[in-house]
């Protein structure tokens, strides 16, 4: 049985995530210390909540170097929801924070109007359709290999990840008519704003893609 | 006021114990309980659920009707009803799918509240010839005034009048048959002696209905023969002429109100309370008189048995809850003062809230009642487990 | 536009699935697992559990209910009743819910709106408002399955919970629950205009219509319905393509 690790912090729920990649045919552990997080073979990084309280929740526990130490192993990492945002450099949630610094990146609000001058309700929940970035690429070597654009996933949030390099944009979805990050990636590093572990079979096909991936792998992007 | 001797006047037994399956206890009057404990509305509810033959009883309400038909257009059953779910599910039942053609026959409420009165316009437009009958607003409220005062009850002179309308309907219009929804002392526990026949002696009214004060008692208190006259029966030999029978479509049909509730919000435009009524949790019975909470408020100080009690109980027979909701819903509902329209019935019976106060301590019997730090509590109320 | 969320609402009494007419009247209609599974594989955007006797024992029993869907359904679960404390919605998080449904115990001490959403944050911090009418565009809350007048003003309180850190509403209307007559979508909208989080709208489902007019009109971000499904009437399959067909954007499922 393939093992993934699930880096508990104090910052969210851990049931559903579990129970979602037991589905998918992992054996969870979760971890909570450094160590813990050291010897996982894929690592998984939840969260839901305020990006301030994420990071102090991962530095009492001292797990802010592994999980950067963890990220240039090369080895399978997800993180979801807020655990995306917080692969980046900084968020501007409550005041200014710094991230992990894995993906350089901020990650910023969502506006409170669309262009049109339309309220957005804010967070954003809902469904919304995933789509390959603007001059992205497509999806067959990533977790989303198994997932077709326009197939639809659970958002939660208020806040939005705006990686550095575009490139990183793995795929968007549409919140009005503005384009915003649905899921990033840099080489083994994943993240998804949205909750693969309620997303229904969709998510779970990419929770299994995201297991499935090669332990120790570094998939260089087609040039 | 003297107190009342409440164990003589009722016959009740003085150690309270509760109905194993329900939430009633041996304090309604007439109740009997078996030596397993369970009460006898419960023993019939089972019975009723298990060992009626539907089909045979639905044949021989096919064969009443068939007998009392009438096809030159004139009425051929009575129907009581007060525009809530049970008559109406009656008179629907009967005309449309019996092919009767009823006469609904309403005894207006002390105080007719609005969502009662918009039930009955809707069961009205629903279909149905009805007709309203209001006794003398003058006399009435004396009449509630003194069943208060002298039978801790303002509820029994409407009870008077509401049994015995139909009688003069059936005998002003020639009908025989009136039909009735349930027998209440077979469903709720009572004299079971009717449990087996569908229809019942009109002599018994006496004994069920008019707590043994006869019609001079009231003239007595300057209440003349006139003013009674509506609320009493037609002469005995008029009835009889009329050859008059009083059934109940609950020994023909499985009788269950709640259902009753859902088929007249499909058929006769029939609408619960969207607030739950006090004293209980329920929005879609007896819904349709102001004063009416009082009569329960007072069996509560009486017997211990308050509203929820007995809306618990039947929805417990009937399935729908369990014991253990009921006993929760008991617990905090029961015995509810009903405040909303306690100023239009202390108003409405020209007396003070001393004076009603005082009627009400007299009916709290010792064997029930205790003092508390904040005023009055049972002895032994359901959720308290059984007192051995 | 944003997809509009497509909800199943579950009410829930001990181990059955239940449902009932202007919050009355109680119908047992079968085993909840049934039901959430099929409209799981059926598409719902989300599942919704109400424990409707939770006020009357003091507590919410869904637990193992929700443990048991949480091992099928890769949807988000609200779960509703009888939760009134830090440490209840905190079990019932851990049975599988994703996000809190609290009442009653607001009404009764608004603080707790806060603490749940600071403790787990505003996604799953719900509040819900059972509404009734009482004037032209005026509507009190209820409490305790709508047995409970509160004297509060429905549109004043939505905006104090969010103020407290409620992240999402769901509203639903006591004149219009069990009618299929129709959501109430002057509340609906009301409310949606007086606040900057998603308001679901819950109470009144008959025809597709409705679904099409309390979001249209009335602003609904997301639908609970529970009348019209749990009847089998219709199926959310259809309800979609009705949705489409009348211009709404929802989620494209199968």
């Amino acid at each position: 049985m393939i093992s993934v690790t699930v880096v508990d912090y104090g910052a969210c729920n851990l049931f559903s995530v579990r129970r979602a990649l037991e589905k998918c045919g992992a054996e969870v552990t979760f971890a909570d210390t450094a160590r813990a997080i050291d010897g996982a073979q894929r690592l998984v990084l939840p969260g839901v909540g305020a990006f301030e309280d994420g990071m102090a929740g991962l530095r009492e526990r001292n797990l802010v170097d592994a999980l950067r130490n963890f990220a240039s192993s090369g080895r399978p990492m997800l993180g979801i929801c807020l655990g995306m945002q917080m692969l980046l450099s900084e968020s501007e949630e409550f005041g200014a924070h710094e991230g992990l610094q894995i993906i350089p990146g901020k990650v910023v609000a969502i506006p409170r109007t669309s262009a049109d001058g339309q309220r957005h309700k804010i967070p954003h929940i809902g469904w919304s359709q995933l789509e390959v970035p603007v001059g992205g690429h497509e999806w067959s070597d990533s977790i989303l290999a198994d997932v077709k654009p326009g197939e639809a996933v659970y958002m939660v949030h208020s806040f939005t990840a705006v990686p550095d390099d575009a490139s990183c944009r793995l795929a968007d979805c549409h919140y009005g008519e503005r384009l915003i990050s649905a899921a990033i990636r840099s080489e083994n590093i994943y993240g998804c704003q949205f909750h693969p572990e309620k997303s229904g079979e969709v998510g779970l096909r990419i929770l299994s893609a995201f297991i499935g991936l090669h332990a120790g792998s570094r998939i260089q992007h087609a040039a | 006021m003297k107190k009342r001797d409440v164990l003589g006047s009722y016959g009740l037994p003085v150690q309270v114990r509760f109905c194993q399956k329900c939430t009633v206890s041996n304090q309604r009057p007439r109740i009997s309980f078996d030596s397993s404990g369970v009460c006898s509305a419960c023993n019939y509810a089972d019975f009723k659920r298990h060992s009626i033959p539907w089909d045979e009883r639905e044949k021989e309400l096919v064969a009443l009707c068939d007998r009392h038909r009438k096809t030159n257009g004139e009425y051929d059953v009575i129907v009581p009803c007060s525009g809530g779910k049970d008559g109406g599910f009656v008179a629907h039942q009967l005309k449309y799918k019996y092919g009767m053609n009823p006469l609904t026959v309403t005894w207006a409420p002390l105080q007719a509240t609005e969502i009662g009165r918009r039930n009955l316009d809707a069961f009205i437009r629903a279909g149905f010839d009805n007709i309203l009958g209001s006794p003398n607003g003058k006399v009435t409220r004396k009449l509630t005034r003194l069943a208060l005062q002298h039978l801790g009850d303002p509820f029994q002179p409407f009870i008077y009048g509401q049994t015995n309308f139909p009688l003069h309907m059936a005998v002003k219009y020639r009908v025989q048959l009136i039909m009735y929804g349930e027998n209440g002392e077979v469903e709720y526990g009572g004299d079971m002696k009717n449990a087996f026949r569908p229809d019942r002696d009109i002599q018994d009214h006496d004994k069920h209905y008019f707590s043994g004060l006869p019609p001079e008692f009231w003239t007595e208190h300057g209440v003349s023969l006139a003013d009674l006259r509506p609320f009493m029966a037609p002469p005995f030999a008029r009835i009889a002429e009329n050859k008059t029978e009083i059934h109940f479509l609950g020994y023909y049909k499985f009788w269950d109100p709640q259902e009753n509730f859902y088929y007249c919000r499909e058929n006769t435009g029939f609408a619960p309370n969207t607030e739950r009524s006090e004293g209980t949790y329920s929005k879609y019975a007896s819904l349709d008189d102001r004063i009416d909470g009082f009569h329960y408020y007072l069996a509560y100080i009486k017997f211990g048995i308050g509203r929820t009690t007995s809306d618990a109980a039947h929805e417990i027979r009937d399935g729908k809850i369990t014991r253990e909701e009921g006993i929760a819903l008991v617990k905090r509902y029961d015995g509810e003062f009903p405040r909303k329209y306690y100023q239009d019935f202390l108003e409405y019976c020209g007396i003070t809230d001393e004076e009603f106060q005082e009627v009400v301590d007299s009916w709290r019997s010792d064997h029930l009642w205790q003092r508390t730090a904040d005023g009055w509590g049972l002895k032994f109320a359901i959720w308290h487990g059984q007192p051995t | 536009m944003k997809n509009v969320r497509l909800i199943p609402r579950l009410d829930i009494k001990g181990p059955n699935l239940i449902k009932g007419v202007h919050l009355e009247g109680l119908r047992v209609i079968g085993d909840p697992q049934v039901f959430a599974r099929n409209y799981y594989e059926q598409g719902a955007d989300e599942l919704l559990y109400m424990d409707v006797v939770a006020s009357l024992y003091g507590r919410n029993s869904l637990h193992e209910i929700v443990s048991r869907s949480a091992q099928h359904v890769f949807i988000p679960l609200t779960v509703a009743g009888g939760l009134r404390s830090v440490d209840d919605v905190r079990e019932i998080l851990r049975a599988g819910a994703d996000k809190v449904g609290i009442n009653t115990a607001a009404t009764k001490r608004p603080e707790l709106i806060r603490e749940v959403a600071r403790k787990f944050g505003s996604q799953c911090m719900v509040l819900s408002i059972e509404a009734k009418r009482i004037g032209p565009r005026c509507w009190e809350v209820y409490t305790d399955n709508g047995r409970e007048r509160t004297g509060l003003d429905a549109v004043e309180w939505a905006q104090r919970g969010v103020e407290l850190g409620a992240g999402e509403l769901l509203l639903t209307s006591v004149d219009q629950e069990g009618t299929r007559e129709g959501f109430d979508c002057d509340l609906v909208k009301a409310i949606s205009d007086a606040v900057p989080v998603p308001v679901i709208a819950s109470g009144g489902m008959g025809r597709y219509e409705d679904l099409v007019k309390v979001v249209l009109e009335g602003g609904a971000d997301g639908v609970a319905m529970a009348d019209i499904l749990h009847y089998g009437r219709t199926t959310i399959p259809e309800i979609r393509d009705a949705a489409r067909t009348a211009g709404l954007d929802v989620r494209v499922f199968g």
